[in-house]
């Protein structure tokens, strides 16, 4: 034992104030358990609140709502003199940030949840150490959450400078507008803040190794996001591996197109989101009997139950879809397993990328639905035919329903447009409780909104739409 | 290793009760094998075994209810282990290779290897948990199959291991237990008879339930049936009854009135004609009424008519039915008369549209050509569905009926 050192012991420790994190300690407290919640970082919250989540979405509506009233002469708003104050901007987002980030703080404090800062490592299967620049607390317990979350890759011949070569998180508290902005890869985050440049002015090239956006959702998804980043300017070139950077001023990537011919683009900053790697080095999984996969993600079961008896884990670095809400209820479920309920992880995970437009999806896409051997049919409405979208001068995409043919239950709902994140909740209800077509078309949508899309569609399935004509 | 799951034995049957294992764990099956004998809707039938093995686990208790779905039997080879949940690693729940003893169509076709979401909310998921239950085990009662928090609660009530040596089941036998009013025995309600009781209700629910008396002077038939029955029975050693002709005489008259022999699709608003006769034959069993058909019984002699009816009756006494045997008709008789009375209005056996009743053969005192005759008479009737029927066409439905039972030379002539 290292002189100067604490120790403690606690029923649970969970390592991790991000989204997971924060809610299976909170959960566990109520649930009656001594809890201790380790955060590395300053503030609690996790990426989501911090970099992440929440101060993209403010970044992402404060441009959309320059953009819309630079381009609102059709409706006869005519605005003069519009200008960007991106430190007024980031300023206003880094309150939203802080006002989040300390209500987590203050609910843990009133759930009887203990914080100790600073980087956790395993000793044993029942044993932590705490080390901050202050001091070093060990930390015995019961059982443990491991809710450390994951951070952006990197790429050979980027390296990260925060100021030339900037990842995610940086993008987020620029305090100028670059006049050329190169995004590397075309993932949600790529396209969201590459999005929220273009619109704040600056001339964004995207670089993408793959041939196509969202190669995974529907072929209609990547056609809508496509046509939107054309309408902005926004130069999207896929199929373009990017190879090297070249620093100066302005800076230059090299990058080889599909017939391999070289390209290279001015840059005033770089931004990579190549993808997300998980939080496991420098943890002591080894010590602790944590195993993961060939990626580095922890394993584990649907009770989020590790390789290590009364060890846990949740949230990105398990792997799967690295959202927010699916650490939520992973969190849940794990602190229900631990208090000895028969909880257990079997809920749809739906998606959002605050693109413009907005995509959403849930449940099963056309090609998996095939895949589990349903006779699928579908029905699609455009927001070309909606009178809500008309109003809100925003016609572009679709929500389309993917349904069994047979037995016309619901299989999965892909929805493109604005706002559609928001009534994306309803299609995962409907799916969650089993419901057949006839139950959403059969339920009133208010009109006018964008959800009745959703209603429209289903509708268009059954063969019975209104408002489009039926296939 | 397979899971051999209570199938879908077509008819909507949906739920049964183990009568008895003929087999035992770690008994050698071969295919085709009888297993296990399930009461179901109003018969027992014997599920043959899908494949040869060993059975390695008996799922259901004897006495048990099942539900279309839940896993009756595990067969392997005798040295396999056999895992703690036998759900992640069976074969396809689906139907079996052979059908069960003369069933209608198989159940639906298998599903891919990918698991699909069971069909039920997120509350009834946690309960299921909470239960140790297997939705994809449990066969959902609720709307387009959704899994109810009670199909939950059964499959945990009546799920567990069998016991180690199934029996046949004995006589329901009562809990007696004092109250205010003096004793009184709490007997469970059976399979079979809550089938009936169902069956009964939905059809004074649904139909418009008239029932039409007329009578009938059998003299003449009862005179011929007498001198012929020696004959006949020495020739076919078939024991005759008078059922066969009046089975006869309806199945020549429902050719003539198409509708009594007809079924009402309500959803799509169509009236079934049927071309075939099956006649349903009501039998008053121990256990409560069972109604075997006589399938295109207008292709039937009397002889083989009666020897059709003496069977599935017997049959239908000792539960041995199949569930083909009882399934499928277009009209029903029921024979009260041998039982006494003066008539009954039986009601509709749906979803067919009539029901004609035989009663007692009385001697009266009747007017015959000015003159008062000791003759042979009975009252036929016949409730029928006043929604597809009208009065007078019963009316004159029963007049031709009486007309033939009457004068056996028309019948004859008919034949």
């Amino acid at each position: 034992m290292v002189v100067g050192s604490v120790s403690r012991g606690c029923q649970v420790v969970v390592i991790g104030a991000g989204p997971g994190g924060y809610v299976a300690a909170i959960r566990l407290a109520q649930l009656g358990k001594d809890v201790i919640l380790v955060e590395k970082n300053a503030t609690l919250g996790g990426v989501c609140l911090n970099v992440g989540c929440i101060p993209s979405k403010a970044l992402i509506h404060a441009s959309e709502l320059a953009h819309e009233v630079a381009h609102a002469e059709n409706m006869g708003l005519s605005i003069e003199g519009l200008s960007v104050d991106l430190p007024k901007m980031v300023e206003w987002k880094d309150g939203i940030v802080e006002r989040l980030t300390s209500g987590v703080a203050f609910l843990c404090k009133q759930n009887g949840v203990e914080v100790v800062h600073g980087a956790a490592e395993f000793v044993s299967d029942r044993k932590l150490v705490v080390a901050s620049e202050d001091d070093r607390v060990e930390i015995e317990f019961e059982q443990a959450v491991i809710a450390t979350g994951s951070r952006p890759m990197a790429l050979d011949g980027f390296p990260h400078d925060g100021e030339k070569i900037i990842g995610s998180t940086e993008a987020l508290s620029l305090q100028s507008v670059p006049e050329r902005l190169v995004v590397i890869g075309a993932g949600y985050i790529g396209l969201e803040l590459g999005t929220v440049y273009a619109k704040l002015g600056s001339k964004v090239s995207i670089v993408e190794f793959l041939p196509k956006v969202m190669p995974d959702l529907d072929a209609e998804v990547g056609k809508a996001l496509t046509r939107q980043l054309k309408k902005l300017k926004v130069g999207l070139h896929l199929s373009h591996r990017a190879e090297s950077f070249e620093p100066g001023d302005p800076s230059v990537v090299v990058a080889r197109g599909p017939k391999d011919e070289e390209l290279r683009f001015d840059a005033d900053v770089v931004m990579m989101s190549v993808g997300r790697l998980p939080n496991v080095e420098g943890l002591g999984l080894d010590a602790a009997g944590v195993t993961t996969d060939e990626k580095g993600f922890i394993t584990v079961n649907d009770k989020m139950q590790t390789s290590a008896p009364g060890i846990y884990a949740i949230g990105d670095v398990v792997g799967g879809a690295l959202l927010a809400h699916k650490a939520y209820q992973e969190a849940k479920v794990a602190a229900g397993v631990i208090a000895g309920e028969p909880a257990a992880f079997d809920s749809l995970v739906p998606a959002v990328i605050y693109t413009d437009p907005e995509v959403a999806w849930v449940g099963l896409g056309e090609g998996e639905a095939k895949e589990q051997g349903h006779n699928v049919v579908t029905g699609s409405f455009p927001f070309k035919a909606s009178g809500r979208a008309m109003s809100l001068d925003s016609t572009d995409g679709f929500v389309k329903a993917i349904a069994d043919a047979d037995t016309k239950q619901l299989l999965g709902v892909v929805a493109v447009g604005r706002g559609v994140s928001e009534f994306i909740g309803e299609a995962t209800l409907a799916l969650e409780m089993g419901a057949f077509l006839e139950d959403v078309a059969l339920t009133i949508h208010p009109h006018p909104t964008m959800s009745e899309a959703l209603q429209e569609a289903i509708e268009g399935a059954l063969g019975q739409a209104v408002h489009m004509v039926n296939k | 290793m397979f899971v051999f799951n209570f199938p879908d034995v077509g008819e909507g049957i949906h739920e049964g009760r183990v009568v008895e294992w003929l087999v035992a764990e770690g008994d050698p099956v071969t295919e085709d094998q009888p297993l296990v004998k399930v009461e179901t809707d109003k018969a027992v039938v014997e599920l043959p075994s899908p494949h040869t093995g060993t059975v390695l686990r008996l799922h259901a208790a004897a006495d048990a209810e099942i539900f279309v779905g839940d896993p009756l039997v595990t067969i392997g080879s005798p040295d396999e282990e056999l895992p703690e949940e036998v759900a992640g690693e069976k074969e396809s729940a689906a139907a079996p290779s052979t059908s069960p003893k003369a069933v209608g169509p198989e159940a639906p076709a298998p599903q891919t290897g990918v698991a699909r979401r069971p069909l039920a909310t997120p509350r009834t998921r946690a309960l299921a948990r909470k239960l140790g239950v297997d939705l994809q085990q449990i066969s959902g009662s609720g709307s387009g199959g959704r899994i109810t928090d009670e199909d939950l609660q059964r499959a945990a009530d009546g799920g567990g291991p069998a016991p180690p040596a199934p029996t046949a089941p004995s006589a329901p036998v009562g809990v007696v237990a004092a109250t205010a009013d003096g004793e009184v025995e709490r007997v469970p309600i059976t399979h079979l008879r809550k089938m009936i009781a169902n069956a009964m209700r939905a059809s004074k629910h649904n139909a418009a339930h008239v029932t039409h008396v007329d009578e009938a002077d059998v003299t003449d038939l009862v005179e011929h049936y007498r001198r012929s029955k020696p004959v006949i029975e020495e020739r076919s050693g078939v024991r005759l009854t008078l059922l066969p002709f009046f089975i006869k005489a309806l199945v020549t008259n429902l050719q003539k009135y198409p509708i009594f022999n007809a079924s009402v699709d309500e959803e799509k608003q169509e009236i079934l004609y049927k071309k075939y006769y099956n006649i349903g034959i009501a039998v008053d069993t121990p256990e409560g009424l069972i109604v075997p058909v006589i399938r295109d019984a207008d292709s039937k002699n009397l002889v083989e008519l009666a020897g059709e009816v003496a069977d599935k009756a017997e049959r239908a006494r000792s539960r041995e039915l199949s569930l083909d045997e009882i399934r499928g008709g277009s009209c029903t008789i029921t024979n009260i008369g041998p039982l006494g009375g003066v008539f009954a209005t039986p009601i509709i056996n749906q979803p067919e549209l009539a029901i004609v009743g035989l009663h007692a053969i009385k001697e009266r005192p009747e007017v015959v050509n000015g003159e008062i005759a000791i003759r042979k008479m009975m009252y036929l009737s016949i409730s029928f569905d006043h929604r597809y029927i009208d009065g007078a066409e019963a009316a004159r439905f029963m007049s031709d009926l009486v007309r033939l039972v009457s004068e056996p030379m028309v019948l004859m002539a008919r034949l």
